[in-house]
């Protein structure tokens, strides 16, 4: 039975947090482990979701969690995973999991991520993706978008936002030839907890790429956080894109599983070639026939309004390419 | 050395307030202050401090003020049981509320009305720098009105200052203020300098055309109410009941499990409500169970329960959060949990149905305390 809003668990084990009104990093969390359950296991580097989820004595995870150095999500989690193993407290269905943001993982703790995925450890890591390093004050990181003004790439007169281009982090991590790796948005939950369950029941490294917009840092009101996580996958500024490797493809053939539950997969698609260079194989989720408007998107966020028309049109002109190859190589 | 802690929440401005009061009383000759916020993780919400000193003497004292003879809570969800601690003997508490307080310590200032009247939203900082300018003789009402033109942005003094002296004609006793009696920090209260001052913002007030909103305070008449809205009836302080925290059900935790250190979610946590000015209202008549609002709410604020469930509360609460179930009928499947609903309102806009929407906050507290009564 597919997890919907009637089938997860009733229990909040996120909850009472000191977030921002409208703050979609704190989804991911709630909705994470409400697919999860009791047993996961948390790891928080410094970031938004560790400042709002412990304050002492204030507690809002039910789940066992603790804080862990910024650039040290992955190893922590490593750590947790053998010490339960090697203790014998580790139930078949506790997930050692990790939430960092896009700093966290993608600048900060980048080293510790790429070593567990060497390691296959048996984690969980889940980046949630609000495009830069809000727990501070808004400044970049290296998977904030162009264009985007933050306090470290402001705009005025004479500058136009972030001058670099959001990381292509799930390919980076898919490149590894790990186990699973997926990307999400809190706009499409059912496709996210889909992934979360799934992510859940394989062993090895599993990475999750959530975005998570932040009303206080992109500049739009609190109550649009869920629309903006759609439009941004509407727009085709981000993807649902899952990532098999190796070591899933050959349990799947083992089990006579059949391939991925995405929309290619069920309409019975030709069978997809395995991604030559990490033996894995990729999915487009979703591959819609038209895009909504990129500059609709843009033009409702604060971080964005800057912008001039020829950058919106290199940004849709840079989405188009991404699609094309996206479609080429995974649909 | 008089001393003034400010509690408020991320975002109400508790810090520019204390900076403020800190600027006014620095005004003259041979007068020394410092203000300095306090805070951890802070988020738009959580709670801060903020402190001011003033005294004639330079202040060696860097450190957080254990006790002060004004505490002021611009946030009256964070005045808790142990409010004493913080007050010097014959000190007064200033709290952010429409309530009275059965302490005569406690002095109510409805702040988030009257700046939502002025300003367009609940922003109390500055009605407080004008309690304290009618309270405390370091810093006049002429004093704070040239701290705020010093140090705020230019389009935002004539609507502060209007709230300013709404507040200060409240308290001050010349016009029939009663909150300042018996308080020995406004023995020595300036009288004579205020009516200059209030010429100086009147002409303010004429340049910016907001002249108007200050029509009720000037005649003088009926000390409390204070501004275009509607008085506030005074009631009991009373911690919500009726609280219902979605609890893990602890049974389903494995007993060998590292047991000990699991808590049910929310553990200890204090109560959010007081970060919303807009409250969701689940219309029972068009609610047809789909639980996407309860799906997509960050906080979890909104729980599965069945109208029956909610006809029925525990004895204990009669509370407003439950005033619900009056309505509810057999589709609807979830309720707000209102301690810990911050507002945002991504549940309205997740419904398709129309079954949610917003209403102010401040107006829901009011009917559900003239029902109470």
């Amino acid at each position: 039975m597919p997890l919907n809003a009637k089938t997860i668990a009733d229990d909040e084990f996120f909850f009472g947090h000191k977030a921002c009104a409208g703050c979609g990093a704190s989804l991911v969390v709630r909705t994470c482990l409400k697919v999860l359950g009791p047993k996961a296991v948390c790891a928080l580097p410094a970031g938004c979701m560790s400042a709002v989820g412990f304050n002492f004595p204030q507690l809002c995870f039910a789940n066992n969690s603790m804080i862990t150095p910024f650039a040290a999500t992955a190893s922590v989690l490593t750590g947790i995973e053998a010490g339960l193993r090697a203790q014998g407290k580790k139930p078949e269905d506790c997930t050692v999991v990790g939430f960092a943001g896009d700093g966290a993982t993608a600048d900060i703790g980048l080293a510790a991520l790429s070593g567990a995925i060497d390691r296959n450890d048996d984690i969980l890591y889940v980046c949630y993706d609000n495009e830069a390093y809000m727990n501070t004050g808004i400044q970049k990181s290296s998977l904030t978008p162009f264009g985007a003004k933050t306090t470290t790439t402001p705009a005025g007169k004479n500058a136009r936002g972030c001058l670099t281009q959001k990381k292509n982090l799930f390919e980076i991590v898919a490149a590894h030839g790990i186990p699973y790796a997926a990307t999400a948005s809190i706009g499409y939950l059912p496709d996210f907890m889909r992934k979360v369950e799934r992510a859940g029941a394989l062993h090895g490294t599993r990475y999750l790429h959530v975005i998570a917009p932040c009303p206080t840092g992109w500049g739009c009101a609190v109550d649009e956080t869920i629309d903006v996580a759609k439009e941004i996958v509407d727009c085709g500024l981000w993807y649902l894109a899952e990532y098999e490797g190796p070591q899933t493809l050959a349990e799947q053939a083992a089990a006579g599983e059949p391939a991925a539950q995405g929309e290619q997969a069920t309409k019975g698609a030709p069978a997809i070639q395995p991604d030559a260079a990490s033996g894995g194989r990729f999915t487009l989720n979703r591959n819609p026939r038209e895009f909504s408007s990129v500059e609709a998107y843009l033009r409702r966020q604060g971080r964005f309004k800057q912008l001039a028309d020829e950058d919106v049109a290199a940004i849709t002109a840079a989405r188009d390419a991404k699609w094309a190859a996206m479609r080429r190589d995974w649909a | 050395m008089r001393e003034v802690i400010w509690h408020g929440r991320g975002g109400q401005g508790a810090f520019t307030a204390a900076r403020l009061l800190g600027a006014a009383a620095s005004l003259a000759e041979g007068r020394f202050v410092l203000a300095f916020p306090s805070f951890g993780p802070e988020r738009r919400g959580a709670p801060i401090r903020a402190f001011t000193k003033m005294d004639d003497a330079p202040i060696g004292d860097r450190s957080a003020s254990a006790q002060a003879d004004f505490v002021v809570y611009l946030d009256d969800t964070l005045l808790d049981e142990d409010w004493q601690r913080e007050l010097k003997p014959g000190g007064s508490v200033l709290v952010n509320s429409a309530r009275a307080y059965d302490d005569p310590r406690i002095v109510s200032v409805d702040a988030d009305g009257l700046s939502s009247a002025v300003l367009g939203r609940p922003i109390p900082n500055t009605a407080f720098l004008g309690a304290l300018a009618a309270l405390d003789d370091r810093a006049s009402l002429a004093d704070v009105h040239e701290a705020v033109r010093l140090y705020m942005p230019e389009k935002l003094h004539a609507k502060n200052l209007v709230i300013i002296d709404a507040v200060y004609a409240q308290f001050d006793p010349a016009r029939g203020g009663t909150a300042a009696e018996g308080d020995p920090a406004c023995a020595g209260l300036v009288a004579g300098d205020p009516a200059g001052a209030a010429v100086a913002a009147e002409g303010d007030l004429a340049r910016a055309g907001v002249a108007g909103a200050r029509s009720q305070d000037a005649s003088g008449e009926g000390a409390l109410p204070v501004g275009p809205y509607p008085a506030a009836k005074p009631r009991p302080v009373s911690r919500a009941a009726g609280v219902r925290i979605p609890t893990l059900r602890s049974g389903s935790l494995d007993p060998d499990y590292a047991r000990t250190t699991c808590f049910e979610a929310g553990y200890l946590v204090a109560k959010n409500a007081g970060w919303r000015s807009l409250r969701p209202v689940i219309d029972a008549a068009a609610c047809t169970g789909c639980l996407q609002c309860y799906l997509y709410c960050p906080d979890g604020a909104i729980f599965k329960a069945s109208a029956a469930d909610m006809a029925a509360p525990p004895a204990s609460s009669q509370a407003p959060a439950t005033r619900a179930p009056r309505a509810a009928t057999p589709a609807q499947a979830v309720f707000v949990d209102y301690d810990f609903c911050k507002g945002c309102g991504i549940c309205v806009k997740a419904c398709r149905f129309g079954a949610l929407f917003l209403v102010s906050e401040r107006q829901e507290q009011r009917e559900t305390s003239e029902v109470a009564e």
